[in-house]
């Protein structure tokens, strides 16, 4: 057994044992803390996948989260106002509503992909925050939905003999779709696609000249990733009860990225362990003090100048994540 | 002769703003034949062999690789028409391994490169291609090495190795020697004498007694013109050649290194 093998389940471990150490302690806002440690991870894994495996940089996944979290809202919405989507009594399933949420990014995320890939490096930046932003005045512009205040969602989705109202068992779906999530972007990064990907990260010269064209990969990596930000979103929806333009904004991209950063680009775990430690540290220092930012600031300064790969590259040693 | 040229090219033209690079190119590779490709410094070589590639596209004339016209062809298309490069300054993926480096060049033209759930690493008919033409550069005991970890020679090997893995007519080979210890270029030179025959090779080299003892042919260019082709007796035979690159005085040696 490896180093990382070990970090991995010991990792794995203590997700899992979560509620139950929240139970024996009486701490229970562990598991509502924990819930958010696996949605924002499953948001962060995905970014990761473009940012860490496709250089391609980003700034723009918060839209991506705010659709996510938005399909939800609005199907609720009309639930509540007694309508049905296509006058289905089911509306309200999880099994409709989550993956209408994953297509509705995963979409949107084709249309921006295929304007914004034909830049590069500061520019491609720049437009996916042009993006983002055109979603966030979109959504505050959206009256009926609340506009600027957000819209409140009565109940969360349902589930087939899952009680997704219960906090531990919303956890542990929560949990499992990241997991799931996670399994899936290892074996892609593995595969011939991931390999062809990678290889346009290092070297997009030496790809073209081998006959790989570059806008193929990295759109469907970036629909991709922004499938998986989108499921995020909805299940932030569904655990909040909330949603608003707030999801859209260029600080929530950014928020995306220092997790990714902090954990390790480029590897599957590492934005897991990024995520937790940004939340983490958050919710640790906010207790004294409104400016945690100060203290975080300087940690991620560090990370980037003394460990480029990250917590995660840090914890498990070597000099390379795969 | 044109009907068993694998490369014709004919009246190239390139300029960028006041300078032409090249400016009235013809150029023929017959098949099996090792084309050698001279010329001073700013000759425009490598500007032609980014035209061949196509990472630059010329002004006017023609590009025809096995009777097919790929003047205007985008550069990742050109692969799949039967040309494979290699670059002057190493062109290779610093975070793999050596062997994924040159499965990477087999996986470009297999069908199923778009596969997102097999595992790459594991597939036989990427990884066995891929240790042949390894074996065959003289890399086959460094496979697992990160390529970040490479000797500059290695780097040049692993280069070649790649373009043997992409299933090429036509090799274009930019100074595959350059920067290599004598020993190295003795291997290089060895490995090329190996190939040819085998493809068509246009490669471009500074070092002469190489181009003289590879070459079946040579041709001169010199401020973006094709001056001169013929075999290598010829071109240190001809008046014109030695006044412009080989230089008056000497006629033994290459002076240009």
């Amino acid at each position: 057994m490896t180093r990382k093998t070990i970090i991995n389940a010991i990792g794995l471990l203590l997700f899992a044992l979560a509620p139950l150490i929240a139970a024996a302690t009486g701490k229970t806002f562990l598991v509502s803390l924990c819930t958010q440690f696996a949605i924002y991870a499953l948001a962060a894994v995905s970014l990761d996948l473009i940012l860490g495996y496709g250089a391609l940089i980003s700034f723009g996944h918060s839209a991506f989260f705010a659709l996510g979290g938005y399909t939800v809202g609005i199907v609720g919405f009309h639930m509540s106002q007694g309508d049905t989507l296509l006058g289905w009594a089911g509306s309200h399933s999880a099994l409709v509503v989550w993956p209408l949420a994953v297509i509705v990014a995963a979409l949107v995320g084709l249309v921006i992909g295929f304007l914004s890939l034909r830049t590069s490096g500061v520019q491609f930046i720049m437009i996916t925050l042009a993006f983002s932003q055109m979603v966030y005045f979109i959504l505050v512009g959206l009256m009926v939905y609340g506009g600027d205040d957000g819209l409140a969602i009565d109940a969360r989705n349902t589930l087939p003999g899952i009680n997704l109202a219960s906090p531990d068992v919303f956890y542990y779906t929560c949990l499992a779709l990241m997991a799931l999530w996670m399994v899936l972007c290892r074996r892609i990064v593995h595969s011939p696609f991931g390999m062809a990907l990678r290889g346009l990260k290092q070297n997009t010269r030496r790809s073209v000249g081998l006959g790989y064209a570059p806008l193929r990969y990295r759109i469907t990596a970036f629909v991709l990733s922004a499938a998986g930000t989108g499921l995020a979103g909805a299940l932030w929806a569904n655990y909040a009860l909330f949603v608003s333009p707030d999801m859209a904004t260029w600080q929530k991209s950014g928020e995306f990225m220092s997790m990714v950063i902090l954990g390790g680009m480029g590897s599957i775990f590492g934005p897991v362990a990024g995520t937790v430690v940004y939340l983490g540290l958050e919710q640790a220092t906010t207790a004294f003090t409104e400016h945690w930012m100060l203290i975080m600031g300087p940690v991620l300064v560090l990370v980037v100048l003394f460990g480029k790969r990250g917590i995660y590259g840090w914890l498990t040693g070597g000099k390379y994540h795969d | 002769m044109t009907e068993q040229a694998r490369l014709d090219i004919r009246d190239l033209r390139k300029s960028f703003g006041a300078v032409k690079a090249t400016q009235g190119v013809n150029l023929s590779v017959r098949a099996g034949e090792l084309h050698a490709l001279i010329g001073p410094n700013g000759a425009g070589k490598t500007t032609l062999l980014s035209q061949i590639g196509g990472e630059i596209m010329p002004d006017g004339g023609s590009i025809v690789l096995d009777g097919r016209d790929i003047t205007h062809m985008p550069a990742q298309k050109r692969p799949a028409a039967g040309l494979a490069r290699s670059f002057q300054i190493s062109q290779v993926y610093p975070e793999f391994t050596v062997e994924d480096n040159a499965a990477m060049a087999v996986q470009a033209h297999m069908p199923g490169g778009f596969n997102l759930w097999r595992n790459a690493r594991r597939d036989a008919r990427l990884r066995e291609p891929a240790r042949r033409a390894l074996e065959r550069a003289g890399l086959g005991h460094r496979l697992d090495e990160r390529v970040a970890n490479l000797a500059h020679g290695e780097k040049r090997q692993l280069e070649l190795a790649m373009a043997l893995c992409m299933d090429a007519t036509l090799l274009l080979l930019d100074e595959p020697m350059a920067g290599l210890g004598a020993e190295e270029s003795l291997r290089m030179a060895a490995l090329l004498r190996e190939l040819k025959g085998q493809y068509a090779i246009l490669l471009v080299e500074h070092d002469m007694d190489i181009v003289f003892s590879l070459a079946d042919r040579v041709t001169v260019l010199v401020y973006g013109k094709t001056i001169f082709t013929g075999t290598p007796d010829e071109v240190r035979a001809h008046p014109e050649v030695r006044a412009a690159y080989l230089g008056e005085e000497d006629t033994s040696v290459g002076v240009n290194q």
